[in-house]
């Protein structure tokens, strides 16, 4: 819930299959009731559905806002940015600075044969 | 009707008060916004607008609710969101911004954004989805450690990204 349990939270959170389905269900569709998106689970009970919804409430992934009578649940993807941030970017920058590196040593290493660096995506 | 509303939730390591200013001042929203300010500061039942450092216009609309978070009670800043920075976004009705500024304990704020009211303006609630993530980042980066985010974002990469 906060900065510094948050990573935990979200990990946990997102291991779980049915909760990650659930995420996809509201990224396509967000908003949903919470009777909406049992409709996505037939498999599952009503409270089955509940108890995922609120690991992922926990973790701040889905927040719930109430229209009138009617609470509606959105997926926040600010965690998974946070989590993106601390985690992903890091290691994939190295790693794409090490390709770099390698890409930089093939092309050096083949330019006597005249080979054209392919174009950038 | 479900497509008509986007909800986001950040924690800040600053006071309410602190986050409070970030939303509502100029000297702050500049630096993280992409260098939005009000041309008049912000009142209740005023208009409002924004525009960016080089005086192009960003948002206008109009503050409903301007109630400051005072004693441990939430602030609520209220405003009508009509963009101007896109010719196609700008013919779309205006959407609702509602923050809500609460304290969370141990020194940490609670910032919930909901931008609704886009049930009849598609265009925007795809263009402003991910922008939210990123301004809320950029706020929550320039409050703890006194910059904003490095890469400095424009308008246009927002539109240009919601786009591809």
């Amino acid at each position: 819930m906060q900065s510094v349990e948050q990573g935990t939270e979200v990990f946990r959170a997102l291991a779980d299959p049915t909760r990650r389905a659930l995420l996809d269900r509201l990224f396509s569709q967000d908003g949903q009731t919470l009777n909406e998106l049992c409709q996505n689970f037939p498999e599952m009970t009503r409270f089955g559905v509940m108890k995922h919804l609120s690991v992922l409430a926990e973790a701040d992934l889905v927040l719930t806002a109430r229209q009138g009578r009617t609470k509606r649940h959105y997926l926040n993807p600010v965690p998974i940015e946070q989590v993106a941030n601390r985690w992903i970017s890091k290691y994939a920058a190295r790693f794409t600075s090490a390709l770099v590196a390698l890409d930089d040593q093939v092309i050096a290493g083949s330019e006597t044969e005249e080979s054209r660096r392919p174009e950038s995506a | 009707m479900s497509l008509n509303t986007h909800v986001y939730q950040i924690y800040i390591a600053a006071s309410p008060e602190q986050v409070w200013a970030a939303i509502t001042e100029s000297e702050w929203t500049r630096r993280y916004f992409h260098t939005t300010s009000f041309v008049e500061p912000p009142q209740r039942g005023k208009v409002y607008r924004t525009v960016r450092a080089d005086g192009r216009p960003a948002i206008d609309g109009v503050i409903e609710e301007m109630q400051p978070p005072i004693a441990g009670n939430p602030g609520r800043f209220v405003q009508t969101w009509h963009i101007l920075y896109d010719a196609a976004l700008e013919q779309e009705p205006p959407g609702r911004v509602e923050w809500t500024v609460e304290n969370a304990g141990e020194g940490l704020t609670r910032v919930r954004l909901v931008h609704g009211d886009l049930g009849q303006s598609p265009l925007t609630w795809q263009n402003v989805k991910d922008g939210w993530v990123w301004i809320l980042d950029s706020m929550k980066t320039l409050l703890e450690t006194g910059n904003p985010l490095p890469r400095v974002r424009d308008y246009e990469d927002v539109v240009e990204a919601a786009r591809s």
